[in-house]
C-alpha cells in the first residue's frame, strides 16, 4: 500500500478549477455551434429569414424617426443651394433641353416605326407593374454585405426577389422581407449581377458589384468592340427581374478591361424608390413529375390509387 | 447587484420588484454592445464601406472590464443578433465574437492587466485576425467577400478603438464605479 495520496486541493480552489474548467466547455460548445450554424447556413441560405424579417421590423422604424431631422436639414440646404445657382442651371438646362427636343422628333419616328413593326410580329410585352414606393431608411455600411433597408413590407406585396428602381436608375433588389420592412441588396455588393446592354452597341454584359463604390462589367459579348468612356449602361431585361431600359452606370474609361461602371443612381440621398414586380412573372410552381414507368398488374388489380398524370394503365395480362 | 437579499416568501410585492430591478448592471455590457451594433446600421453618409467595427470592439472591451458579464456564450449571441442585421449568414459574427470573448479571457488570465498603447495593439490584433476570419467564414457558408473593404474596416476599427474604450470606460465607472462583477 505504497501509493501517495491525491495532494489536498482547498475547496474554494476546486471550486475556481471546476468553474474554469465549465468555463471552457462552453466556450468550446459555443464556438462549435457557431460553425455548425455556419454549414447550415451554406446547405439552406434561407434558414433564419423569419427571424430576419422581425430584425429588419424592429430597426427600420427607429432609423426612419432618427433620420426624419437630418433629412429636414438637408432638404433646406438644397434649396438653399438651388436658389443661388439657379441662373445658371437654368441657362445649361436650356441648352439641354434644345439638344432633347431634336432627339426626342427622331425618337418619335422611331417610336411609330417600331410599334407597327411589333404589331406585324404580332410582339407581347410583358407590362411593368408597381408595387410599392417607399423610402430608404438605412444602409449598412458593413465592408461585407451592401444593403439598405426600405419603409415597405410584405404588408404592402413586397416579397423577395423584386426589382427596386430610383429616380436616376436601378438600386437594387429586395432579399429579405419583413411584415413593414425589407431589405435591398445593393448593385455594389459582390452577390450582385446585373444583365446589362451597352446603350451605344447593344452588347450585353454582367454589371458585377465588388464592393467598391463603381461596378464592374464582366462577360461583354463583342469584346473586340472597344467601349469608350461615358457609354451608357441599361439593363437588358435577360433573366425576367429587371425590366429592359433601366439606367444602371457610366462607363468611366474605356479601353479598359474589365470596365469600371460608375452608378446611374446611388442609394446615397436615393429618397424615395419605387418596388416593381418581377418583369417577367416567375414560374409559380414546378411541374407535377410525370409517372411513365409501367403499374404493376398487382397494383391495378388491388386499385391502389394511380397518380394523376400517369400514362395511361397498363393492360391487364390475358 | 443586489446581495444578501431576504427570501423570496419574507419579501412583499415592492420590494420583489426592486429585488430584480436590482439586476440591471447584468446587462449594461450586453446593452452597450448591442448598441453600437445598432448604430453601425445608421444610414450611409458614404459610398464606400468604412464603417469600423463597433460590435467587435466592444466585445473586447467589455470581456476586459468585466470578464464576468461578457461570457462566450453571451459574445454568441449578440453575433447572432449582428449577423441579422448584416444580413450576413447567421454565425459567421456569432462564432468570431465567441472566439474573441474567449481570447480576451484567456489573455486576461496569463497577463493581467496592462498600458492602454499595449491593449490597443492587441485590439489591432485581433481586428485584423478577425477580418482575415470573416473572409474565410464568408466564403465557408458560400458566399465569397473580397478582402480590400475588409482591410479598410480593419483600419478605420483600430483607429476607433480609443472612442469605444472612452464610452465603455464612462459607462463602467457610472453603473459599476471601479469595481468587477464576476
Amino acid at each position: 500500500m505504497d501509493w501517495t495520496p491525491a495532494p489536498r486541493r482547498s475547496s474554494a480552489m476546486r471550486r475556481e478549477q471546476n468553474l474554469a474548467l465549465v468555463g471552457a466547455v462552453v466556450s468550446g460548445a459555443v464556438i462549435a455551434t457557431g460553425l455548425l450554424l455556419l454549414l447550415v447556413a451554406r446547405v439552406n441560405p434561407e434558414a433564419g429569414e423569419r427571424l430576419r424579417g422581425v430584425a429588419l421590423d424592429i430597426v427600420t422604424p427607429v432609423w426612419s424617426v432618427v433620420r426624419a431631422p437630418f433629412d429636414g436639414i438637408g432638404r433646406a440646404l438644397s434649396w438653399g443651394g438651388d436658389y443661388f445657382a439657379a441662373v445658371d442651371r437654368s441657362r445649361d438646362l436650356e441648352q439641354q433641353l434644345a439638344a432633347a427636343r431634336a432627339e426626342l422628333n427622331r425618337a418619335a419616328a422611331d417610336r411609330l416605326a417600331l410599334a407597327k413593326l411589333k404589331r406585324l410580329q404580332t410582339v407581347r410585352d410583358p407590362g411593368r407593374r408597381l408595387i410599392a414606393t417607399a423610402r430608404i431608411v438605412s444602409a449598412t455600411s458593413g465592408s461585407v454585405v451592401r444593403s439598405a433597408m426600405i419603409a415597405a413590407g410584405r404588408a404592402d406585396g413586397v416579397v423577395p426577389g423584386q426589382p427596386v428602381i430610383g429616380a436616376d436608375g436601378l438600386i437594387g433588389r429586395v432579399i429579405e422581407a419583413g411584415n413593414h420592412a425589407s431589405r435591398v441588396l445593393l448593385l455594389t455588393d459582390p452577390a450582385s449581377r446585373i444583365p446589362v446592354m451597352v446603350q451605344r452597341t447593344g452588347q450585353a454584359g454582367l454589371a458585377v458589384g465588388s464592393n467598391r463604390p463603381a461596378l464592374e462589367l464582366r462577360d461583354r459579348v463583342g469584346a473586340e468592340v472597344p467601349l469608350r468612356t461615358g457609354d451608357r449602361l441599361v439593363t437588358s431585361g435577360d433573366g425576367g427581374v429587371f425590366p429592359p431600359g433601366i439606367p444602371v452606370g457610366t462607363i468611366v474609361a474605356g479601353g479598359v478591361e474589365p470596365a469600371a461602371v460608375r452608378l446611374a443612381a446611388t442609394p446615397v440621398g436615393a429618397a424615395y424608390v419605387t418596388i416593381e414586380a418581377a418583369w417577367l412573372p416567375l414560374p409559380v410552381e414546378a411541374a407535377e413529375p410525370r409517372l411513365d414507368a409501367p403499374v404493376p398488374i398487382e397494383a391495378v388489380r388491388s386499385g391502389a390509387k394511380l397518380p394523376k398524370a400517369s400514362a395511361p394503365p397498363a393492360t391487364p395480362l390475358p | 447587484m443586489v446581495r444578501n437579499a431576504p427570501p423570496w416568501r419574507l419579501m412583499n410585492a415592492a420590494e420583489r420588484r426592486r429585488y430584480w430591478w436590482g439586476h440591471w448592471r447584468l446587462f449594461v455590457p450586453a446593452g452597450v454592445t448591442l448598441a453600437l451594433l445598432f448604430l453601425m446600421t445608421a444610414p450611409l453618409l458614404v459610398p464606400v464601406p468604412v464603417f469600423p467595427q463597433l460590435g467587435l470592439l466592444a466585445i473586447f472591451v467589455w470581456a476586459m472590464f468585466q470578464p464576468g458579464l461578457m461570457p462566450p456564450w453571451a459574445a454568441f449571441l449578440i453575433g447572432i443578433i449582428a449577423d441579422l442585421l448584416f444580413a450576413q449568414p447567421i454565425g459567421v459574427n456569432a462564432t468570431l465574437f465567441a472566439a474573441a470573448a474567449a481570447f480576451v479571457r484567456v489573455f486576461e488570465a496569463r497577463y493581467g492587466h496592462h498600458a492602454h498603447g499595449f491593449d490597443w495593439g492587441v485590439a489591432s490584433a485581433v481586428v485584423i485576425v478577425f477580418e482575415a476570419l470573416t473572409a474565410q467564414l464568408m466564403a465557408l457558408a458560400g458566399q465569397p467577400t473580397p478582402l480590400q473593404p475588409l482591410a479598410w474596416q480593419a483600419v478605420t476599427s483600430i483607429i476607433a478603438y480609443p472612442l469605444v474604450v472612452w464610452l465603455c470606460a464612462v459607462v463602467q465607472r457610472r453603473a459599476f464605479g471601479a469595481g468587477f462583477v464576476r
